[in-house]
């Protein structure tokens, strides 16, 4: 690739490329991560319309807040319990719609961690069904 | 202030930032920590020469995994050989060292950097505050250099980010300590002894004959050529296996994250390596390996080809069972092109 089609516009991240300089020899150059000069707001806009489905499920009693966070992550059941450090039939259980009240207290503390968002997030998505 | 090893200062406090580390962007993380490193340990290598000598190019596709929720591939090898190779092939030995809790991590790397020594530690992506939020996915192999700490604060060294960043303890506890496939359990690493030289063309040769062999010769039927080959067979699958569009969509688009964005030199670093083999080529006076290093450009032309087509049609929900054929016959050519080149790469480098 030649150096002038190696840039993107994008000062929010910014990468390095190896391209072809003008004098032939290869050199790295750096520039904006195409992708997300281009389309970053597709990415907001499919992750919003996610986060509203996912929501609309929880109240429609169809998921629980845990499988919210589960699918936002992209973690699969064996990965979020092995993250967790719980066992996998554990986490199957806690992911059914109408077992998030049973979840302890610690369990859900090991979910706050590995989502990275406070308990009381997760339990406000759960929209009332916990204190 | 007092001086410390390698122009560092040191205050009552105990802040530490060893202000002679030159903090530079590199293309991948693995690659950009060793090379940092070696810089500052005195030795002259650069990114190219460090990935090609520990033959970091590769490719292996993943369809059905249980830690990944779709299809993936990864484009390099097996994270942590690039430093095990490396050692073998130039007799750079590292300090090295994983830890059973986070206290002893924190210690050991407290103790590290504040005597002076920039150390390298790997972590969950998913924690690092500075990094923004459309980037931060569960990824357990990303490397970062830690120069410095100030109070509750360690100043980073990350190659994906231009200037030096801080980070919290606690969010470095909880990259560095994160569970799951390939968890870090707090690993880090600095050159603890640097040779003042070694045989170049030794270590290239063996560096691409190592490659050539990942590339061709390994008889798993997802790893190398064979890989690609599978992922062009097994992309037509993707739409059946995908919740709806939008999440399709979101995958196909990931293909372009894999090969330009994640730290990959573009191309899924096809582009590195062919800078690799252009240096290699005037450091052993091997002409040939300059008209490798050329077509190597010109496949990773293709695979940017391949990349920004699938960032096209996933943008535009083109997602019909024609456009996923015509990746399928981009990768599989991708697959004809490559394995012809690492053949005659082998031949050449005999």
């Amino acid at each position: 690739m030649k150096e002038k089609d190696g840039y993107s516009d994008c000062p929010e991240q910014q990468v390095i490329l190896y391209v072809e300089k003008e004098d032939g020899k290869y050199g790295a150059m750096q520039t904006g991560s195409y992708i997300s000069a281009n389309y970053i707001d597709d990415f907001f806009f499919k992750r919003g319309n996610l986060e509203k489905t996912l929501q609309e499920k929880i109240e429609r009693g169809e998921i629980n807040a845990i499988e919210y966070y589960r699918v936002l992550e992209e973690l699969t059941v064996s990965e979020l319990a092995s993250r967790a450090g719980m066992m996998k039939w554990t986490v199957k259980r806690h992911l059914k719609p109408g077992n998030f009240n049973k979840i302890r207290e610690a369990s859900l503390k090991k979910y706050s961690e590995v989502f990275n968002v406070p308990i009381e997030e997760i339990a406000g998505r759960q929209s009332g069904n916990r204190k | 202030m007092r001086k410390l090893r390698g122009g560092s200062q040191e205050t009552e406090n105990s802040v530490m930032i060893i202000e002679d580390y030159h903090h530079k962007m590199a293309a991948h993380c693995e690659s950009g920590s060793i090379t940092s490193l070696l810089n500052h340990a005195g030795m002259t290598i650069t990114e190219p020469m460090v990935f090609g000598i520990s033959s970091g190019i590769f490719f292996g596709y993943f369809h059905k995994m249980k830690s990944f929720a779709f299809p993936t591939f990864i484009v390099r090898n097996k994270p942590g050989q690039m430093r095990k190779n490396l050692h073998k092939r130039t007799g750079v030995r590292f300090y090295s060292k994983d830890f059973r809790n986070i206290d002893s991590g924190q210690i050991a790397l407290d103790n590290l950097v504040l005597s002076g020594i920039p150390t390298a530690t790997q972590v969950d992506m998913f924690y690092l505050d500075y990094v923004p939020s459309w980037e931060r996915v569960h990824i357990n192999v990303h490397f970062l250099v830690v120069i410095g700490k100030e109070d509750d604060l360690y100043k980073v060294s990350d190659s994906y980010f231009p200037n030096v960043v801080d980070l919290p303890v606690g969010s470095m506890n909880k990259a560095r300590f994160a569970q799951g496939s390939m968890s870090p359990k707090g690993f880090l690493f600095y050159p603890e002894f640097v040779p003042p030289s070694f045989d170049y063309e030794k270590a290239i040769r063996k560096g691409i004959k190592k490659a050539c062999f990942n590339m061709l010769c390994i008889p798993i039927p997802f790893l190398g050529i064979k890989g690609i080959r599978l992922f062009a067979k097994k992309i037509t699958d993707w739409p059946s296996m995908a919740r709806d569009t939008e999440h399709l969509s979101h995958e196909v688009m990931k293909i372009n994250i894999l090969l330009e964005d994640q730290g990959t030199g573009g191309a899924g670093f096809r582009f590195m390596y062919a800078t690799f083999l252009q240096q290699a080529s005037e450091m052993i006076n091997k002409p040939e390996l300059k008209a490798l290093a050329r077509e190597l450009m010109e496949i990773g032309d293709g695979w940017r080809e391949f990349s920004l087509f699938a960032a096209r049609i996933g943008k535009n929900r083109d997602l019909g069972p024609d456009k996923f054929k015509q990746m399928s016959e981009l990768l599989y050519q991708r697959a004809d092109k490559e394995e012809d080149f690492f053949k005659r790469l082998s031949k050449t480098i005999k």
